[in-house]
């Protein structure tokens, strides 16, 4: 009954319940542009946040299908299709229909809402006509493409967002405590005012609505999701609760790698008495040292010139030893089988299917 | 250092907490490993390029500064603390022909969007007014702490064990001293990512 999220690609795939046909998509993918629009409008991180805590709480709501895991592959798609399944929580508020909810989508969905919303207004303000259009332009955001211009900027707003959501999913459910229906009832309240063009925002019980109480609690909330994806970065951190303890974590994680960089850079400077010393020190061990690097050393510049390296066309030397320098270090990465462009599935030598693959693809060009 | 790599792919692995496996997406730990590589081996061979034997002191040096403005270069001014390492690297004079350099043709596009950065400046002076603000809150608390109750003192306690400890990282990440508390943790962040891809390449490098 469950499709996969694969095919939940299209809308009008989504949700065995409904019945809806492409239109009431449309329909849908308007809402969620109106939706998307309002907030930046407003500029404050607490609608922000609020757009995020509803998706949560829809999804306590219909408490529907979760833990459905979908690797969601590279390509923008996903997107689009998280994006029908967040809209269609939004007319769930009246329709109460119920959706096969899968956790990571509603969390991604809401990430890509609040992305699209908070971080680059130009794109969401920009509502065209054409939704589809509009859609890509926004999915191009977030999208998980190889584009670097965009890729630290993300890195920094999507942890956020991410860890935003979590938190503010995990702060509604410490809130709650009993108070459950009536949290709820807020947060829909305050999400059909969010359509308005100025914030009636609702404070939760036992709260001031104090508006600087308020812009500090979004702060708060917005430090602690930051905090708690460093806790997730930094290992070791996850069963410490309590920011001061969490940040002296981080601190010595810190200091520890400084001091790894220091040893290691006095060390190849050391080692090398010309500084110089990449290419022929990477190249000779390593085609001893492991077992099939032979073979794949001999496939490798012989695939370069036929297949374009993106950024990389200096030096055919040079993107051997990428391959030679990422041999060891992912040798034990399964990881890799994602990677879909063809760059990346050069350097996926670790999965014997690629590694054939490319030989057969050599074998057959000679 | 599988678990470094891994843990490189935070942002993209958010099913990780509530399900299932961790998906390695577009800033996958693979490219930026290439990239820094890449830019590392650029300006590395820059440097050798400007002067031929160098003694130990100098190639250390080298070696750091060429990884750390490759890096920088690679963020190209999006993240506060590349422009941070990147304005470091050209500020001293004797550094700065160097770092120049490395950085290579665009380093002149580069170091202008870094000083038109207007963080230091004006913050300088907001970091003097601070320290003069924390003295004399200092003072007025302790002279408080007596007769403030239990639960309040503790609240104290502990803000100022996180205020200690946030200066403390303020320190160690390039640039921190003038930031707010949020993004210090986004560019604490985007810091150790950085610092883990370094020590993996660096690592690889000398063990081959």
């Amino acid at each position: 009954m469950e499709p996969n999220l694969g095919t939940i690609v299209r809308s009008i795939s989504i949700g065995p319940n409904r019945e809806e046909t492409g239109l009431e998509s449309l329909q849908f993918r308007e809402e969620i542009h109106r939706l998307m629009t309002v907030p930046p409008e407003n500029g404050s991180s607490f609608t922000e946040l609020l757009q995020l805590p509803e998706t949560q709480a829809m999804e306590l709501l219909h408490s529907a299908h979760s833990d459905e895991v979908v690797p969601v592959p590279l390509s923008g798609e996903p997107l689009h299709g998280i994006n029908d399944d967040h809209k269609s929580y939004l007319p769930s508020f009246n329709g109460n229909l119920t959706f096969p909810s899968n956790k990571v989508l509603i969390e991604r969905a809401a990430k890509f809402s609040v992305f699209a919303s908070g971080e680059h207004s130009p794109e969401t303000s920009s509502v065209p006509s054409d939704s589809s259009a509009n859609l890509e332009k926004v999915k191009s955001e977030p999208a998980e493409t190889d584009s670097n211009p965009n890729s630290s900027q993300l890195l920094v707003s999507d942890p956020a967002v991410n860890i935003k959501n979590q938190r503010s999913e995990k702060r509604k459910e410490r809130e709650k405590k009993g108070k459950g229906c009536t949290k709820k009832s807020k947060i829909e309240i305050s999400q059909d005012a969010e359509k308005l063009p100025y914030v009636h925002v609702r404070a939760r019980r036992g709260q001031a609505t104090d508006s600087h109480s308020l812009a500090e609690r979004a702060r708060r909330e917005k430090i602690n999701a930051r905090m708690k994806l460093l806790q997730e970065l930094v290992p070791g951190c996850s069963k410490i609760s309590g920011t001061a303890l969490v940040l002296d974590e981080i601190i010595n994680h810190v200091q520890s790698l400084q001091r790894q960089v220091e040893l290691l850079s006095m060390r190849l400077a050391t080692v090398n008495p010309r500084v110089d010393f990449n290419l022929d020190s990477l190249f000779a061990p390593e085609s001893g040292s492991l077992a099939d690097s032979n073979f794949h050393s001999m496939v490798s510049p012989l695939l370069w010139p036929e297949i374009p390296f993106n950024g990389n066309r200096q030096q055919h030397q040079q993107q051997w030893n990428f391959d030679a320098l990422h041999r060891p270090l992912w040798g034990r990465e399964e990881d890799n089988h994602t990677f879909i462009t063809m760059e990346n599935s050069l350097l996926n030598y670790e999965s014997a299917n690629s590694a054939s693959l490319h030989s057969n693809q050599l074998k057959m060009e000679l | 250092m599988h678990h470094s790599v891994s843990c490189l792919s935070y942002t993209w692995s958010f099913s990780r907490s509530s399900d299932g496996p961790t998906e390695p997406r577009m800033r996958n730990p693979s490219l930026i490993k290439e990239e820094f590589l890449k830019r590392w081996i650029i300006a590395l061979r820059r440097c050798t390029s400007l002067k031929k034997n160098m003694n130990i002191l100098e190639r250390n040096k080298v070696v750091k500064l060429s990884a750390d403005l490759a890096m920088a270069s690679a963020r190209n001014g999006t993240t506060s603390w590349s422009r941070a390492l990147i304005a470091n690297a050209t500020r001293d004079n004797d550094n700065r022909i160097l770092a120049e350099q490395i950085l290579g043709p665009e380093s002149e596009i580069l170091v202008k969007r870094v000083s038109t950065m207007p963080f230091k400046t004006c913050n300088r002076r907001k970091i003097r007014s601070k320290r003069i603000l924390k003295r004399s809150c200092s003072s007025a608390i302790r002279r408080v702490r007596k007769t403030v109750p239990r639960k309040v003192l503790a609240n104290c306690i502990a803000k100022r064990l996180i205020q200690k400890r946030t200066h403390i990282l303020k320190s160690l990440v390039p640039g921190g001293e003038f930031m707010d508390e949020t993004t210090l943790m986004e560019e604490t962040l985007d810091y150790i990512a950085y610092l883990r891809v370094q020590v993996d390449v660096m690592r690889s490098c000398t063990y081959c």
